[in-house]
């Protein structure tokens, strides 16, 4: 028997002397409409009806999803992100642009989603994608303190959020993120996205923007640099994609990961910035 | 004449000779807007009432925005048969929650909420662009902003729909004083309402999917009352 | 444009990977070592589909690595090929098949006799003297054709692979500026610095 023709095995037909009958009308008498609670109905859709059962609902969500069709359903995109590890610690950086095709959705997004007090993930690419995930491996975070008397390590915690995007792979999540912390280790820097693709290194940029952020971050980039100076870098950074990538833009929010735990630097206005930088002289080529 | 094997009849090829392709599009926007602005001790929430379907009209008052069982407000724009399958499965979870914990669910746990009923549809998203109005814990004004897969953020004040391209600026001058030499303060419940009717009239005058009727929802700790008013019926 | 080359000498296998993770036109990092540690004297070189690559020889290398663990002895080279290819070839019948091309080298930790094997995505696995992966098989197929024969001492193999990424630095145009090259011998495995 195939399962096509089960039908009619699922509809629910039992009689008043059915045993499992009475069984299930006894269990539930409290509800008005108590057999619907217990025993509820439904049908399965012919297989033969879906056209390719194995290809169709990713394919559907692609075209759903895709730039091309005007009933898409607008997904926030457009993004500049970055993170650098230093001396100091790690240095987080991103812009605060949400857009849905060139309509900018939001300016004051929070892309930096805070995991736990030491523990921060950047956002790029669906922000729905990103939120979900990263909050839900804030729960996984915090389940294996409980389970392993001792916090995760980003390295763990990076593998989790990983190994998660993987099983949806093909299925169209789309996410790009930094996960950054300080563990027992030291500070810790991860990029994992939905690929699959997990990395660890001292830099990384995200995003639309991303070309534009390393062209500044690869030429001033210093592993001894001060606190402050590494501060400035984020910034300056982000406010160069945010100044060339359209997709980028509004604010600029810096978070600094220490020893003990994220600090929130602060939130600054680009179009102030660019007011900032413009007064100020050019860097020196000479170094 | 040559034997054609292939003859056109209809149905199977059409004039350009590829084959037809039938694909249902289960996805629809109806159009309409929705707006909502956080005050100190209130919260306002408005839509419009019109429902369409590319150039027609459906019907002229079809609200959109829906009073929850918890006061809170939630105002749905993109499609309707949606938004009316979303409000039906947050009022159940409501339901079941208030037997289960024996109190109403507050403004900012429904937030959160609908962020997962929302996320829970992320390979077949509600087509809903959703606004959720109420009064936090604080007893303060909060409006809740989401995407149709659940991303969201608390605003100060939100346009969603149809003409969210036309109203939002306005609210950023208007109640975000931005670009204006002034400090951005939350607004007066007079102030709101006057600002919402001027937001839905202008609104009505340059975008097709919006008009016929605008429902104001005031949302203060003593509970909702609702406001109708005229928009043009052209 | 990822490039993976080997090939064996007198009493070694040697392959070489480039160093670089990129996305599109963006360089994501410098100094990703693309391999992993099968056991003393074997060792997998990969590229392929961005976290297919990793997951899959993550895989590989645990369950070699538990085999190990269980029976008191490691896999051959030829054993270690032969259960990645089968791992290879049944993922390729399922719906989301690991897009994945290795190259697998050791040595035979008793006589020093040296393997090299070629898998690609689609499982064919093939003992080999030299091969390369990718597009970087194009140019420097021929420049080992040329060059090699079985008695290749590990200078003269060096010799080889600077003529190999000479040739690549002229003529291919994703050039990359940086390798692995690691060599397995009966003393094991150890990375070389041209």
């Amino acid at each position: 028997m195939a399962l096509v023709n089960l039908n009619d095995v699922l509809s629910f037909t039992g009689n008043e002397e059915d045993s499992a009958f009475d069984d299930a009308k006894s269990s539930c008498m409290n509800f008005e409409t108590s057999l619907n609670f217990k025993l509820p109905t439904f049908s399965i859709q012919n297989l033969s009806d879906v056209s390719d059962i194995a290809t169709a609902p990713v394919d559907f969500l692609k075209q759903q999803m895709s730039n091309e069709n005007n009933s898409r359903i607008a997904i926030k995109k457009g993004t500049t992100t970055l993170a650098f590890v230093f001396q100091g610690g790690v240095i987080i950086a991103v812009d605060s642009r949400a857009t849905g095709g060139a309509y900018i959705a939001d300016g004051g997004v929070k892309k930096v989603i805070e995991i736990n007090p030491y523990l921060l993930g950047t956002m790029a690419g669906g922000a729905a994608d990103c939120m979900y995930w990263e909050r839900e491996l804030g729960r996984r975070c915090r389940l294996y303190e409980f389970r392993e008397k001792e916090r995760i390590t980003v390295s763990a915690a990076s593998k989790l959020l990983c190994n998660i995007v993987y099983g949806y792979k093909g299925m169209g999540l789309s996410m790009g993120t930094m996960v950054t912390g300080w563990d027992k280790t030291g500070p810790g820097l991860y990029y994992v996205d939905s690929d699959g693709q997990r990395l660890k290194s001292d830099l990384f940029s995200v995003g639309s923007g991303s070309t534009y952020a390393y062209g500044v971050l690869d030429s001033l980039y210093d592993y001894n640099m001060s606190v402050e100076d590494a501060i400035e870098l984020g910034t300056r950074a982000i406010y160069h994609a945010g100044h060339r990538d359209a997709y980028s833009g509004n604010t600029v929010n810096v978070y600094h990961m220490k020893k003990t735990g994220w600090e929130f630097i602060y939130n600054k206005d680009i179009n102030e910035l660019h007011y900032k930088y413009a007064a100020e002289a050019k860097p020196s080529t000479l170094s | 004449m040559p034997y054609d094997p292939h003859p056109n009849h209809e149905g199977f090829l059409n004039s350009v000779g590829s084959p037809i392709q039938h694909r249902f599009n289960p996805h629809t926007d109806n159009g309409g807007t929705t707006l909502a602005i956080a005050g100190k001790d209130f919260c306002l929430v408005a839509g419009d009432t019109r429902q369409s379907e590319g150039y027609s009209i459906n019907t002229r008052y079809a609200p959109k925005v829906h009073e929850l069982s918890n006061g809170s407000v939630l105002a749905t724009s993109g499609m309707y048969a949606d938004s009316v399958n979303l409000v039906l499965n947050i009022e159940t979870r409501l339901e079941w929650y208030k037997h289960k914990h024996n109190k109403t669910m507050s403004a900012t746990a429904s937030a959160q909420m609908l962020m997962t009923v929302l996320y829970q549809k992320r390979f077949f998203p509600y087509y809903v662009f959703n606004i959720l109005g109420g009064v936090d814990e604080k007893g303060e004004g909060c409006v809740f902003s989401y995407d149709p897969v659940g991303c969201y953020r608390r605003e100060t004040y939100q346009a969603h729909g149809s003409s969210a391209a036309l109203i939002q600026p306005f609210l950023d001058n208007q109640c975000g004083a931005k670009h204006q030499n002034i400090k951005e303060e939350l607004l007066t419940l007079d102030q709101a309402m006057k600002i919402t009717k001027d937001a839905f009239a202008s609104a009505t005058e340059r975008d097709i999917y919006t008009g016929d009727y605008l429902e104001i929802f005031v949302i203060k700790k003593s509970g909702v009352t609702k406001h109708k008013f005229d928009l043009k019926k052209d | 444009m990822e490039i993976l080359f080997g090939f064996v000498g007198k009493d070694y296998a040697l392959t070489a990977s480039d160093n670089t993770a990129a996305r599109s036109i963006v360089v994501q990092k410098r100094g990703e070592d693309k391999s992993r540690i099968l056991s003393k004297h074997t060792l997998l070189s990969y590229n392929g589909e961005a976290g297919d690559t990793c997951q899959f020889s993550d895989y590989i290398a645990a369950n070699i690595k538990l085999y190990e663990i269980k029976n008191g002895v490691a896999l051959s080279t030829a054993a270690c090929t032969k259960f990645t290819r089968r791992e290879l070839a049944n993922s390729l019948r399922s719906r989301n098949a690991y897009q994945v091309n290795l190259l697998i080298s050791g040595s035979d930790p008793k006589t020093g006799v040296p393997s090299l094997f070629w898998l690609d995505h689609l499982a064919s696995a093939n003992k080999v003297n030299y091969t390369a992966h990718g597009y970087a098989s194009y140019f420097i197929l021929s420049t080992m054709d040329l060059y090699w024969h079985e008695n290749l001492t590990l200078e003269e193999g060096l010799g080889l692979v600077k003529k190999c990424l000479k040739e690549l630095k002229i003529r291919f145009i994703g050039n990359l500026p940086d390798f692995f090259i690691k060599v397995v011998d009966k003393n094991g495995i150890r990375e070389i610095k041209l």
